[in-house]
């Protein structure tokens, strides 16, 4: 017995030696034979199929965008790309930007930051310029009250990222998420909502009822709230720049007012104000950073710059603080927005839907100009909902007759009627162009979903907006009752001389920056 | 001097202490180096492919080793035998310098265990691969010239060998350096338009030959003085003075060539243009080919003192050519700067001070210095 | 003078700065195809891109000034590929070869390091591994495994506004010529159709090239020349130097003998 396990233990180690031994003149093999190879150098990786090609042969799908390394919206690392050219696919043909101007190029990278790239890239090699360490360290500052506000679409997408099936609602829970991070205010992004469409609503009245010179303020009036559409706009047609509304988006209005109206009604100091806001989308990070959205600064005639909106985070990195915090958000318990700043209509929550700002803004003129009355059809015009590229609808209106609106989403679709204004042969008063196809419920800060994003995802995220503006008591923005305060305590009234500072902008042209090409060239 | 007796010795002095320190130092660094990589021991980058080691180490190094080659010419080839009693000691120099230039060159290169490569895959397009053979066949003879020295003391029987063989060796001798030196600087001609104009010539292999030629006699000049401090054993100054007559000849037509070169390129311009170029090129030119001609022909060049002088100043002025072809002329192109490492450095010093312990310990050991019967006498 | 003799001059690229957008595509294909990685020093796009070891191909940003107004440019910078190369004269191991397509190739197991070739290519082509413990030379390859296929280069494949065109260099050579003819924005001159003798890849510009980190002082001889201008003397002179040495030998040592009958030195 003794002589057997002696044995056995002589085996074990004589076998190890032979594995060992096997194991260097096998290494040792490895190693000559990797030294002695006659090949030349390179050509060791590899590329996608399509490049596999006779030389000659162009290829449909190739390359990438080109992106500004210093772009405020979007970054991309190059060690994820692979050259698939979906950015390219998407930047091109849906939002036809690249390839729309004429070479040599000029001094600009021509982007309109929409990101939309960046929900078709399979490896999120293009994604959002990451700044939620600026938002964690805003947080840590005890000197600072970080205030936030979040986007119409946000709170239907959100969910996706914590495995919650796409359109899933979690307004709680994104509020409470936010108040769990440490914000010291939680607000609502549709309170400013109904608050463009008393500032636009007003406009669009004035100018279809001639209340504005028609040469500075012509028909149609077009939307403003998207800034990767007004970049499009500042870029193609810096002639029609005039149609566009002066209304700022819901956003920069609300970036002015929390450190203006906020400010005064809490007596703080508005440089202590740290002004965050959760978005769908990455071209506000760039609106956000126009150098003339800093109006609270000029009110309070400060000389240091002080932003009116501080940091925007996309939706995904909003999700990507919860996760770092380790919150799990779909299991937290719903909570309701801060008051004063919190309040939305049914309206102000359709903005983030294409047709959204078309239908809440048809609710109060319709109102307005009726003189206090609103047609129960109003609550579901259906004919500019729905991800129909190009929607029109007509609206008869007592006392005004009938009023002609469009709805366009996706930049591609928009140019067929640009060029239709440009000519003169617009039929309509009022044209909403949405950046990116869906609205803002797919905009380029959203989860990313399938690829290329599928328009059934889109569906239930517009279908669920819609399901809780007719859910909603409040559906008009002219009954938001903060709104109403705003104006009374703050304001005065819509289109008043301090809401033309706050609330209402002026468009850069960048025609110079690119020289676009004419459309029959293109196809 | 015991270089007869069969006993191997070797007098340690604190001098020699040092040398055996640094060298022993430059050693450890070599090994690291040759383990980790160039980029983690040398400042040299893309800018800079090449720095001090081949700069100083080599272009330097086979430069100065020269007057092996000059020497065995005038004495062995020319038959001139007042030049006998400093050949061997201008031949071991001249052997101990390549072989140091050898190993430098071995650090050098990135795929170090591939140096044979040229050998079997001849790059017959490239002057280097010139540089290359010569070199190496170079190294071989001289080893074998030492070959007829070392078989005065050890392996006896093959020393009639070695003695038939010398004068092939001694013509291939003379003949190799001749090629490699030249084309050592006409490494340089591929870097028209890089390398400073008062540097770049289409005939920096000629320059390059003819100073490594006259530099042979400079370094017999110092390296006798300090052998004969050494060693007490002094070489007649009449010899030194006739050997530099013939370095001084060859400078004067360097000098003019030279001054005609820079005319015909138009380059005189850059000569007192001033600036880092224009400046170092003055030095190198004016201590070290115009003020030892001068020296020559003032009564103090007739003087031991003014001779190692002179000497001196010839070896230092093409220390200071070959760093200013290599550094100084590249600067301006390569926009950037480049200091040695303090590894480079370190080895480098190092490998001189191997170089001078290995002197030292065949003098001591061989009949390097007092070969002539008639000069023998006993050191100490 | 290249090792061997080739009637065509190959396959080429032209690249037409004018329609470089900056996307970057060709330099990361490169990298991707080649497998090399992504240096975290040496960025390969942007202001500062630089070729590097792991860079084959970079794509340099300019911000320039063209008729009174500013505007951007991109070049991209890889081996030019010339037709007589400086790199495959000054390897002494013939690491790098000029191969029949056009492509100038390089041999890792050839190379010995010593980095002549990175002195004497006129474009400062060729980088070294310097990070490495036994470092190799590396530099674009023009793909040529692609290109004995009959593909172009992957960077050219890629490239989404057909900035490089591939084919023969000499057809290349015309429709530049023909390009630059026919448009009053380029350049008046074709950069590669001479300098250091003549390159396979061919640029193209409406901004003048040395403003676009081009070297224009660049030699039109070459580079193969200078070198062999020296070297083609080697052989006359080991027969004639070392003829006459041995003769030299020879005459004096029996002058020497038949002089002094009582010496009896040995050499050295």
């Amino acid at each position: 017995m003794e002589k057997k396990a002696h044995e056995k233990e002589v085996t074990r180690r004589g076998f190890l030696k032979m594995m060992g031994t096997l194991g260097l003149v096998g290494a040792t093999a490895t190693a000559l034979a990797g030294c002695g190879s006659k090949e030349s150098a390179g050509g060791g990786g590899w590329l996608p199929q399509q490049y596999q090609a006779a030389g000659t042969w162009p290829t449909q799908v190739r390359g990438r965008v080109p992106l500004d390394p210093f772009s405020p919206s979007l970054s991309r690392d190059d060690k994820k790309c692979i050259l698939c050219g979906q950015c390219l696919e998407v930047c091109q043909r849906v939002q036809s930007v690249f390839g729309y101007y004429e070479l040599p190029v000029k001094n600009d990278v021509i982007c309109v930051n929409c990101g939309q790239c960046s929900l078709w890239c399979p490896t999120a090699a293009i994604t959002e310029r990451d700044e939620t360490q600026k938002v964690f360290d805003a947080l840590q500052d005890p000197d600072k009250i970080v205030i936030v506000q979040t986007a119409p679409a946000t709170r239907v997408a959100l969910g996706e990222e914590f495995g919650l099936p796409p359109g899933s609602w979690v307004e709680g829970q994104q509020v409470a998420a936010l108040k769990a991070l440490g914000f010291d205010k939680v607000f609502d992004t549709n309170f400013t909502a109904d608050l463009t469409i008393m500032e636009e609503g007003m406009e669009l009245i004035a100018r279809a009822t001639g209340k504005k010179d028609p040469n500075k303020y012509p028909l149609p009036q077009f939307t403003s709230c998207s800034p990767g559409w007004v970049k499009f706009c500042e870029y193609y047609y810096p002639d029609l720049i005039p149609h566009l509304s002066t209304a700022k988006s819901p956003q920069q209005m609300f970036g002015a007012l929390a450190k203006t109206y906020f400010a005064e009604k809490n007596n703080v100091d508005p440089k202590n104000i740290v002004s965050v806001s959760i978005m769908p989308c990455t071209a506000k990070k760039f609106e956000a950073s126009r150098p003339e959205f800093n109006d609270a600064q000029t009110y309070w005639g400060l000389d240091e710059e002080i932003r009116d909106v501080d940091v925007v985070l996309t939706t995904r990195e909003l999700a990507r603080m919860i996760k770092a915090k380790g919150i799990d958000l779909p299991s937290l318990p719903e909570e309701k927005y801060d008051s004063l700043m919190g309040e939305g209509s049914g309206a102000g929550l359709i903005f983030g839907a294409t047709g959204g700002v078309m239908e809440a803004a048809a609710r109060t003129a319709y109102f307005v100009i009726s003189g206090g009355q609103s047609a129960p059809i109003l609550f579901n015009l259906t004919p500019v909902r729905g991800l129909e590229g190009v929607k029109e609808a007509e609206l008869d209106i007592p006392g005004f007759g009938t009023l002609r609106v469009a709805v366009i989403h996706g930049l591609g679709n928009a140019r067929p009627i640009l060029e239709a204004v440009r000519r003169g042969e617009s039929p309509y008063h009022f044209i909403e162009f949405m950046c990116c196809p869906g609205g803002c419920i797919s905009g380029g800060g959203q989860p990313r979903t399938s690829l290329p994003p599928s328009d059934a995802v889109r569906q239930a995220r517009l279908d669920m907006l819609y399901k809780k503006d007719d859910s909603y008591e409040l559906r008009e923005s002219h009954e938001n009752k903060e709104v109403l305060e705003l104006y009374k305590s703050f304001l005065k009234e819509p289109l008043s001389p301090l809401a033309y500072d706050l609330l209402h902008t002026e468009y850069t042209g960048r025609g110079s920056y690119l020289k676009a090409l004419p459309l029959e060239k293109l196809s | 001097m015991e270089a007869q007796s069969s006993k191997w010795v070797f007098r340690m002095t604190p001098i020699r202490f040092l040398l055996l320190i640094l060298a022993g130092v430059a050693a450890a660094l070599a090994v690291y180096r040759l383990v980790v990589g160039l980029g983690a021991t040398t400042n040299l980058n893309d800018h800079w492919p090449w720095g001090l080691w081949i700069g100083f180490d080599v272009l330097t190094g086979v430069a100065l080793a020269g007057g092996g080659y000059s020497v065995a010419l005038i004495a062995h080839i020319l038959h001139i035998e007042k030049f006998n009693v400093i050949a061997r000691s201008a031949m071991l120099t001249s052997l101990l310098g390549y072989l140091l230039v050898m190993i430098g060159l071995f650090l050098d290169i990135g795929q170090w265990f591939n140096f044979w490569r040229p050998f079997v895959s001849w790059g017959y397009h490239s002057v280097l691969f010139e540089v290359f053979w010569c070199v190496s066949l170079y190294t071989t003879v001289q080893v074998l010239e030492f070959g007829e020295i070392g078989t005065e003391k050890v392996a006896k029987s093959w020393h009639r060998l070695f003695a038939k063989a010398m004068p092939f060796l001694l013509i291939v001798g003379v003949l190799l350096p001749t090629l490699h030196q030249s084309s050592l600087g006409a490494l340089y001609l591929t870097q028209v338009g890089k390398l400073h104009p008062l540097w770049w010539s289409p005939y920096i292999g000629l320059f390059f030959l003819m100073s490594s030629f006259f530099v042979g006699p400079a370094m017999v000049t110092v390296e006798t003085s300090l052998a004969g401090r050494a060693w007490k054993h002094w070489v007649d100054v009449k010899i030194i003075r006739s050997l530099q007559r013939i370095g001084v000849t060859v400078m004067l037509m360097y000098l003019i060539l030279k001054i005609w070169d820079l005319f015909a390129r138009d380059a005189m311009q850059y000569v007192f243009a001033g600036g880092l170029e224009s400046t170092m090129f003055l030095i190198e030119m004016g201590l070290g080919v115009i003020i030892p001609i001068i020296i020559f022909f003032i009564p103090w060049g007739k003087t031991r003192a003014g001779l190692i002088t002179a000497g001196a100043l010839v070896a230092l002025g093409v220390i200071i050519n070959r760093m200013n072809v290599v550094i100084v002329g590249m600067i301006g192109y390569s926009g950037a700067g480049y200091i040695p490492s303090a590894i480079e450095i370190l080895v480098t010093v190092g490998l001189v001070a191997g170089g001078a312990l290995a002197y030292c310990f065949i003098c001591d050991n061989f009949r390097i210095l007092d070969h002539q019967e008639e000069q023998h006498k006993v050191a100490q | 003078m290249a090792y061997v003799k080739f009637d065509t001059p190959g396959k080429g690229v032209l690249v037409d700065l004018t329609k470089c957008v900056g996307c970057g595509s060709c330099s990361l294909a490169c990298k991707l195809w080649n497998d090399l990685g992504h240096d975290d020093e040496v960025p390969d796009q942007g202001p500062d891109a630089k070729l590097s070891d792991k860079n084959w191909t970079a794509v340099k940003f300019f911000a320039l000034e063209k008729d009174n107004e500013p505007v951007y440019r991109f070049v991209k910078n890889q081996c030019l590929h010339c037709q007589h190369p400086a790199c495959e004269s000054a390897c002494f191991s013939r690491a790098f070869q000029r191969t029949e397509n056009g492509p100038v190739v390089y041999y890792p197991h050839l190379c010995v390091g010593c980095r002549y070739c990175m002195l004497a290519c006129p474009f400062d082509v060729p980088k070294f591994q310097w990070d490495k413990s036994f470092p190799l030379v590396t530099k674009c390859q023009m793909c040529s495994s692609r290109v004995d296929k009959g593909e172009a280069p992957a960077c050219v494949g890629v490239c989404p506004t057909n900035v490089m065109t591939y084919g023969d260099r000499d057809e290349l050579l015309a429709m530049a010529r023909k390009t630059i003819e026919s448009d009053d924005k380029y350049i008046k001159h074709i950069y590669g159709e001479h300098e250091a003798g003549g390159t396979n890849w061919l640029y193209i510009s409406d901004i003048p090239f040395e403003k676009l980190g081009f070297r224009t002082d660049v030699t039109t001889r070459p580079i193969q020349e200078y070198s062999h201008e020296f070297l083609k003397y080697t052989p006359p002179v080991i027969v004639a130097w070392g003829g006459l040495l041995s003769a030299m030998y020879v005459y004096t040592k029996r002058r020497k003998e038949v002089a002094g009958k009582d010496k009896k030195d040995v050499p050295m």
